[in-house]
Order: structure tokens, then C-alpha cells, then sequence
């Protein structure tokens, strides 16, 4: 074997590796849309690694970031757990906090404040509710403090690809959350006559907080396998 | 017999609680309490979005393809400006956010910064033959800079930063000025400068600023803490009504100064009831802290 060809084949395994590794982010993060609520097709979410590579690899097996991204709408049903609920004192409540989300790879060596204020211009320009970015590398600092800037025009979200390469959510070790309604949530304080500081808490920063999006002021409904009652809800505020 | 008087009660006596006089006074010191917190969040807000902003403006300087050791005035005294909310830490984030976009991290520099391309991690640099002129530096290091002038300049303005955070610096530290290590060298503001200067000297007004930024430092001033503190400070003069009287240079008294003078603290010489105290010291050990 000529050390020419010997190149090319190692070229082309890294290559492999690389469309690997960003074939299960992108079938995660698909999943995390998913779940949250968004409509997807399903030939989407399901994407084998062949089709994966057909649609976003080049021929010498390099994946291009650059057609990495799309759009989800939410479904009806995840208007309705979003909406609040009409009052006596608000017959007309506000529409529900939610639209169209926006997901992007982006392929840079270093993400700084100025690939931020383009995705949040971006996202304005085009009315989308939420934005996530993965990047490869971590942000800086300077430039995540846009997020909290431009939170009034729109909902910044940023993840590592490494943290996507397994579905953590469907791990045995973790739990299954469900995100209350804004109604359950009055139901379930009424119930056990609570106010809503004095449930347990889940930090926003939470890994499984992050995956599902959840906002100051949520609860999510906590089930639990138990040996004793066979199934354990505890519900969690989200801080 | 005593049968008409009622027998007194041996519970306590209820009172009024929350007394409403009281609870009013305590609703509004609390409310108070959570303006002025509110408030201290709130510069600091403000400040972190000002220190952002201004990172985001200087991220594109210099406005004029000037070199950097001779920059435009405006670019200048704008850089100036913004900068003095900075702390170190957040000039670095500048620093590192220029290199992102391929420029110096100098802020008046147009060049790009310097690029390894050896893939080395370090580098040798030295001048001359000596071991101790050598010095292994990390290529990131390097990288930051276009050459070791503007390395100069950027740390010349990094050192004159002040490390605590702005919203809580004292009203004398907020107005420090920041130099370049080359001013901008055009003929009007050299003589613009001058005047300037001139006028520094003159100026009964600077003084007076100069003076009161003083009084400030010696009063102990906290900055914005401080001057709108919970605590409302007043500082009096003493008034002081009976006659100066020269200190006496009595001898038995100043034998008798002279014996304790050791104990003295600024002048005040502590008593104790050195007796009592005695008489208590073996006895009991739980009892000490009776004095």
C-alpha cells in the first residue's frame, strides 16, 4: 500500500468517526424537539447513520456543518400545557410564551460574542421563538452574558455536542420528568395546599432541566420506579 | 371576704401583637431594605450590559487604519472611555474575543494577530546568547499579539485597571484616567493636550474636584454603597465651648503617667477593677466571663 492510499484511508475512517459522532447529536437533539413538544416527522427523527451521511457529508466523508440545521413548530398539545389558564380577574389570558424553534450546528474553533449576536439577529429576523446552537467548543464567557441581553426578544439555548452524543433522558438511572400545565401546577398546589417555594427544587442548570427547557417557575412531575408502591411522583420546581 | 375581687391571672398578658403601629414602621423598613438591595442589583446590571457593550464596540476598532503607535484621537479618547468600567478580568474576555476575530488584542492595532502556524505548544524567545534572557512562553501567548510593541501597549492599559468591580467603586477610584503608552501623535492634540494641562494646573475648579476627591479618601467614602446607605451618616463638628488650657507639666502626675504609659491606647489609659478581680480569679472557672 502506497503511503498516498494509506492516507486517504485514515482520512476516510476519521472522517467516518467524525459523521458517527455527528449523526448521534443531531439524532439526539432531534429527539430533544421531540420531546419537548415541537412537531417533527418521524423519517426525521429516525435517521439512520447511511441516510445521515448521504444528506450531510461530502464525498471525502467530511460532514458539513454548514446545512446542519432546521425548524419545528409546536404541537397543538404543547400550546395547551404552555397556555394560562383564563381567570376571573384575566378572561383573556396572554397567548402562550412558545413558537418556532430554530436549531443550528455551528462550525467554528472558537465561539466568541460576535457568532452569538448573529444567531440571536438571526433568530429575530425570522420570528423564532427559541434558538439552540450546539457548538463543538465551549463559548466564552463574555459571550454568553447576549443571552440573558437579547432575552427579551428571544430564547437563546447553547449545548456542547459532546453532551449530546447519548440521550441522557433515556438512561435507566434517570427518572421520567413530566412538565406540568400552568392549570396542573394551581391543581396540584390547591391539592396539598402549598405554595410553590415550598415544593422541592430542580436548578434550571440540571441537565435534564436543560434537555426539556424548562423555565423559572415550572414543575415537573417526577416518576420514579419504587420497590415498595411501584411507582413514586414527586414533583420538582424548577429555580 | 375578698370574693369580689377577681383572682388575678397567672397567664401572661396578651399584647397586641403585631402591633400595628410598630408593624407599620417594620413594613416600611423592610420594604426599604429590599429597595436598597434592589438597587445595588440594579447598577449592577447595568454596569455588566455597559462592560458588554462596550466589549462588542471594541471589538471593531480601530475605526482608522492608523497604526497603533501613533492611533486617531477619537479612537483614542472613545477607548478611553469605555474602557473605565473594565476590570482586569474583563479586558482579557476583550482581549480573547479580538483574537476570535482574527485582529490584535491591542484595540487600537488594525492588524491580525500573529498566527503559529508550527503547531508547536511553546515557544523559545530570547534576544541574545544569555540563558536568563530566554524564556519558554505558551504559543497562545504569542498568538494574542501582532508583535511584543502591542503586547506593551495592551498590558500598559491593563495594569491601570482597577480590580473591584465598578458598581461598588469609591467615588475617587471611578475616576481614574487611563494613559496609553502612545498617545495619539497628531500636532492638534499634542496642543490640545497642552492647554488641557494647562488648564489642569489653573483651574480652581480641578482643584477644588481635587480637594474634595481627597476629603473623600480621608472620610473613608464607600462609593455607591455607602452614600446611599440604610445607615443615614452625619458627621458633626465638635463644638467645643471651654478655653484651651496647655497640658500641665505637673511632676507627680507625670510620674504617674509615665508608669502606665505602656497600657496607654491613643492616649486613653484603660482602668480595670484590678481588686475585684483578683479576689474572683481562682475561684471558679465557669464564672470567668462575670468579670
Amino acid at each position: 500500500m502506497s503511503a498516498d492510499e494509506d492516507r486517504r484511508v485514515k482520512q476516510l475512517e476519521a472522517g467516518n468517526r467524525e459523521a458517527a459522532r455527528m449523526w448521534r447529536a443531531w439524532r439526539t437533539i432531534h429527539q430533544m424537539v421531540q420531546d419537548r413538544g415541537y412537531t417533527l416527522a418521524e423519517e426525521e427523527v429516525n435517521m439512520s447513520l447511511r441516510e445521515f451521511k448521504d444528506k450531510h457529508c461530502s464525498n471525502d466523508g467530511h460532514v458539513s456543518k454548514a446545512n446542519m440545521k432546521f425548524s419545528a413548530h409546536p404541537s397543538d398539545d404543547m400550546m395547551r400545557k404552555y397556555s394560562t389558564p383564563p381567570t376571573l380577574r384575566e378572561p383573556n389570558p396572554p397567548a402562550p410564551d412558545i413558537g418556532p424553534i430554530w436549531c443550528e450546528f455551528l462550525e467554528a474553533d472558537n465561539v466568541g460574542i460576535k457568532h452569538l449576536r448573529t444567531f440571536a439577529q438571526y433568530l429575530s429576523a425570522n420570528n423564532f421563538h427559541t434558538g439552540i446552537l450546539i457548538t463543538s467548543v465551549n463559548i466564552t464567557p463574555s459571550a454568553l452574558k447576549i443571552i440573558p441581553a437579547v432575552a427579551n426578544e428571544t430564547r437563546i439555548e447553547t449545548f456542547n455536542e459532546q453532551d449530546l452524543l447519548v440521550n441522557i433522558t433515556h438512561h435507566e438511572l434517570v427518572p421520567k420528568h413530566v412538565l406540568l400545565s400552568k392549570e396542573e401546577k394551581s391543581a396540584l398546589l390547591e391539592r396539598y395546599r402549598l405554595k410553590d417555594t415550598q415544593l422541592p427544587r430542580i436548578q434550571m442548570t440540571d441537565p435534564v432541566a436543560r434537555y426539556m427547557g424548562l423555565r423559572r417557575g415550572q414543575v415537573v412531575k417526577i416518576i420514579r420506579k419504587s420497590e415498595t408502591a411501584g411507582r413514586y411522583a414527586s414533583y420538582r420546581l424548577c429555580v | 371576704m375578698a370574693s369580689s375581687q377577681m383572682p388575678k391571672s397567672i397567664l401572661k398578658k396578651k399584647t397586641a401583637y403585631p402591633a400595628t403601629a410598630s408593624s407599620q414602621a417594620k413594613a416600611d423598613r423592610d420594604r426599604e431594605t429590599a429597595v436598597y438591595h434592589a438597587n445595588i442589583l440594579k447598577t449592577r446590571k447595568e454596569t455588566e450590559l455597559d462592560v458588554l457593550l462596550s466589549t462588542e464596540t471594541l471589538l471593531d476598532y480601530p475605526t482608522s487604519s492608523q497604526p497603533a503607535d501613533n492611533p486617531s484621537v477619537e479612537d483614542a479618547t472613545t477607548l478611553k472611555a469605555l474602557l473605565k468600567p473594565f476590570q482586569p478580568s474583563d479586558y482579557d474576555a476583550l482581549i480573547i474575543e479580538r483574537n476570535i476575530e482574527n485582529r490584535c488584542g491591542f484595540a487600537l492595532c488594525p492588524k491580525p494577530n500573529r498566527k503559529d502556524t508550527s503547531g508547536q505548544k511553546f515557544r523559545f524567545i530570547g534576544q541574545s546568547g544569555r540563558a536568563e534572557n530566554f524564556k519558554i512562553v505558551h504559543t497562545a501567548e504569542l498568538e494574542k499579539w501582532c508583535s511584543e510593541a502591542c503586547a506593551r501597549r495592551a498590558l500598559y492599559i491593563r495594569v491601570q485597571l482597577s480590580e473591584s468591580p465598578a458598581w461598588e467603586r469609591e467615588a475617587v477610584e471611578s475616576r481614574v484616567k487611563i494613559d496609553l503608552l502612545d498617545e495619539p501623535k497628531s500636532v492638534e492634540m499634542t496642543v490640545a493636550e497642552d492647554l488641557q494641562r494647562l488648564n489642569l494646573n489653573d483651574n480652581a475648579f480641578q482643584h477644588n474636584q481635587q480637594g474634595r476627591a481627597d476629603l473623600a479618601m480621608e472620610r473613608g467614602d464607600q462609593g455607591f454603597t455607602a452614600r446611599n446607605g440604610l445607615v443615614d451618616v452625619k458627621i458633626l463638628e465638635r463644638n467645643v465651648q471651654r478655653q484651651p488650657e496647655a497640658p500641665s507639666s505637673n511632676e507627680g502626675e507625670l510620674s504617674g503617667q509615665f508608669s502606665n504609659m505602656h497600657l496607654a491606647l491613643e492616649g486613653h489609659t484603660p482602668s480595670f477593677d484590678t481588686r475585684n478581680k483578683i479576689g474572683h480569679d481562682g475561684d471558679d472557672e465557669m464564672m470567668d466571663w462575670k468579670m
